[in-house]
């Protein structure tokens, strides 16, 4: 089974294996906002994505992993909209019969999602301030 | 034609808009949109390397334009 959707909210807890019993690796990943965003306080990001392809996009390249690497299922969550800090934008879980298929899978497609999907992050400051995020720049930490 | 192109990020930020309404001549294309619309910035924002989506989907080279396109011009994703 494939999963992927845009979420405009906190993202659901981890779903059981759909295959229980048939896998031996579940892969998790989580991607969560820092309190720091190109090198600036904030309280949160704001994902403005690209209303429809972004969906489109992350459709795709979910199927592409399930066809690239063996493994048995895959779900796979990105929020759009306000994100506070410490909370998840990311959420990824990929089961497989052996860790190795899972580990390559989640890797390539977290690499992926971020060169593909339209999406970009707004920082947001305590006092309201909103700013488009630097691609690429690195927080002095 | 018109074309309406969905701006992001810098480029929604820098322009003030969430889309712009260009008057192109027949035939244009693509990289026609691109140009008019680095023509409307100054630096750092006009040297940012943008991908172009066509009707949602992204094209590698430029492309001829039929008036209703829907054309995004994509700043580097941040997805994650």
């Amino acid at each position: 089974m494939v999963l992927a959707e845009m979420v405009g909210g906190p993202l659901p807890p981890f779903s059981a294996d759909p295959e229980g019993g048939k896998t031996g690796a579940e892969v998790v990943f989580q991607g969560r906002v820092r309190d720091e965003e190109n090198g600036r306080a904030i309280v949160a990001l704001d994902y403005e994505v690209y209303a429809g392809m972004a969906g489109k996009e992350l459709s795709a390249i979910v199927a592409e992993t399930a066809g690239r690497f063996d493994i048995q299922d895959l779900f796979c969550r990105h929020r759009t909209g306000l994100v506070p800090v410490g909370e998840a934008s990311l959420q990824i879980v990929i089961w497989s019969r052996h860790r190795e298929a899972g580990l390559e899978a989640v890797a390539w497609l977290v690499r992926e999602i971020k060169l593909r999907v339209p999406v970009w992050k707004w920082g947001i400051c305590a006092d309201g301030e909103r700013f488009p995020s630097v691609a690429g720049a690195r927080d002095p930490s | 034609m018109e074309i309406t192109v969905h701006l992001f990020s810098h480029l929604k930020y820098a322009l003030e808009a969430a889309s712009l309404t260009l008057d192109l001549p027949a035939g244009a294309t693509s990289a026609d949109v691109v140009d008019a619309v680095r023509g409307r910035l100054s630096a750092p924002q006009a040297d940012i390397p943008l991908q172009v989506a066509v009707n949602q989907v992204y094209v590698r080279e430029a492309v001829p334009l039929q008036a209703g396109d829907e054309v995004a011009l994509i700043p580097p994703v941040q997805g994650g």
